[in-house]
């Protein structure tokens, strides 16, 4: 079943038009990773689907309801750690996360023992001290407590690990992994190692739309079926294939990339009438970060 | 709601809001009574040092009328300084984005918008009885209120006013987007009003009559004379919190 569907989604601000049709869905109890460079829009999408905002155009649903602007009621559903988190300065961690579960209509014991798990859990058990003193990383695990208090279906994270050093990134890293068992997770990063590690699906924006999506796997083999390394024994040899195929992009100084695959029979057949010498050819490994150069452009 | 009107009071009280409000309510309730006190030995001082220049000065009378006319001056101040801490409510929580969780996690909007109004209208009745109260106190030990006619409902106009001004304070704290905004927008429109009020014909139907208790206490007008602005200044105050919630609701976090 699909947790988050957005259809057909389009936002403008001004002049800028920041979504132009944004079409994705998120299956339950899988972590979803949403990419796109700074400025793409993926922080305006996670606002519309927190009813933070008005869509221009198009549709949310979050476990099968209508998100609605200003009083949506699947909030309820949702846990939401934005990219920069606030909380009230003059309160203890205990006190911020007794005042989530208040809110959230819990009962007073099973906010005390939630409380606790979840400040074991974020490493700020026995914290005292006031939030105000608190560091960017410990705010950032704070934020994920308060996010998972009152066990969300959806867990929606904003960048949650561009300001982590390593090892607050691991952290929250299994957290979220931790968290697949019980929830649907929509994750927002540019950080491409980040989706590498813990992402079951993910989804490129890019100019406003959705420029590629699917499984980890699904998303590799694509690219990697498309794509083959020719490298040659001789340069001239090179020349001469580059020259015959212009579609082919310069690899090294013997090497050229095949991105069409349906042109290799005709490019082979070139090599032996020309009876240029092969030295080897694979199947290219893409990164996720070259796919991302890629889709973007670069 | 409750969750949050406890989110509210601590705030009142971990900030020092809430210190800061009883001392300056206190100080102001002090202060009639003190200075009614010390007129004629005021009096005294300065007739001495003018006798040389030529001027007469006969000793003052002073009673508990003194000391409300000096209530009735004195606590326009306190509401001014009253709006100046309570203006950031809405946007200090909007600039630094600590409603985004909180609305997230489902808790709706018109809560919001009801526990602040209950906390801020709360605050202002607290604090203006208490300075009443100690007037009142103070007044009676020394001199006797009984000279004071309608006191009780001279003090309910007043702290009326004080929930009118507090009203548009929220209808705006929840359009614009700084306090600065909310500040300048609260003090234009009691300045408006105030000014209006000064003509004969509106001023008998305007809010900023309720400010002048003084005639009331000396006898020169009678409760039913502010009826008309009562009910205006309440109808207004619904109003404005009614504008407050339906903006709140389509307000961009």
């Amino acid at each position: 079943m699909e947790m988050l569907a957005l259809n057909h989604v389009k936002k403008r601000f001004g002049e800028k038009q920041v979504l132009l049709d944004v079409s994705f869905c998120v299956p339950e109890h899988t972590v979803f990773g949403f990419v796109g460079q700074n400025g793409a829009g993926k922080t305006t999408s996670m606002k519309l689907i927190l009813g933070l905002l008005a869509c221009d155009g198009g549709e949310i649903t979050v476990g099968g309801e209508p998100v609605r602007y200003g009083n949506t009621r699947t909030n309820r559903l949702i846990g939401y750690l934005p990219d920069v988190p606030e909380f009230y300065p003059y309160m203890t961690p205990a006190e911020y996360l007794t005042f989530c579960g208040e809110i959230n209509g819990m009962a007073s014991g099973e906010i005390k023992h939630r409380t606790s798990e979840l400040l074991s859990l974020v490493g700020l058990e026995g914290e005292r001290r006031r939030i105000r003193g608190f560091s960017r990383g410990m705010k950032q695990r704070l934020g994920i407590a308060q996010a998972l208090f009152n066990r969300p279906k959806l867990l929606i994270c904003d960048e949650p690990t561009s300001a982590l050093d390593p090892a607050g990134r691991k952290e929250l890293l299994d957290i979220l992994t931790a968290a697949r068992e019980q929830t649907t997770v929509l994750f927002s990063t540019h950080i491409l190692s980040d989706v590498e590690h813990i992402c079951d699906e993910m989804a490129f924006l890019h100019e406003g739309k959705i420029a590629l999506q699917g499984s980890l796997e699904e998303i590799r083999r694509i690219r990697e079926e498309a794509a083959m390394e020719l490298e040659l024994e001789r340069p001239e040899d090179c020349k001469e294939l580059k020259a015959a195929f212009p579609f082919l992009k310069p690899l090294g100084s013997n090497g050229l990339l095949l991105e069409k695959s349906e042109a290799l029979p005709e490019v082979l057949r070139f090599l032996a009438d020309r009876r240029l010498s092969l030295r080897r050819m694979e199947r290219r490994e893409m990164s996720l970060e070259e796919l991302f150069m890629e889709v973007i452009g670069k | 709601m409750k969750a949050f009107l406890k989110k509210e009071w601590m705030e009142t009280i971990r900030t020092g809001r809430g210190f800061l409000l009883l001392l300056i309510f206190g100080l102001f309730g002090i202060m009639n009574p003190a200075i009614a006190r010390l007129t004629p030995w005021m009096m005294k001082v300065m007739s001495e040092s003018l006798r040389d220049a030529g001027f007469v000065m006969t000793a003052v009378e002073v009673n508990a009328m003194t000391s409300w006319s000096q209530f009735y001056k004195n606590i326009p101040l306190a509401l001014i300084i009253f709006v100046l801490l309570v203006s950031g409510s809405f946007t200090g929580e909007y600039q630094k984005g600590t409603l985004i969780p909180v609305v997230t996690r489902g808790l709706s909007r018109r809560k919001i918008v009801a526990a602040k109004a209950l906390m801020i209208m709360g605050l202002w009745t607290a604090g203006y009885f208490l300075s009443f109260g100690i007037t009142f106190a103070y007044n009676e030990y020394f001199w006797g209120n009984g000279i004071a006619s309608h006191l009780l409902f001279g003090a309910v106009c007043f702290w009326l006013f004080g929930l009118w001004v507090l009203g548009i304070l929220l209808f705006l704290s929840t359009a614009a987007r700084t306090g600065t905004q909310v500040l300048f927008g609260t003090g234009a429109a009691a300045l408006g009003i105030y000014v209006l009020g000064m003509l004969p014909a509106p001023g008998r139907w305007l809010p900023a009559r309720l400010m002048d208790g003084m005639s009331l206490l000396q006898g020169h007008t009678v409760p039913a004379d502010y009826f008309k602005n009562v009910i205006i200044a309440c109808a207004m105050t619904a109003l404005f919190l009614l504008f407050s919630v339906l903006c709140f609701d389509r307000k961009r976090l």
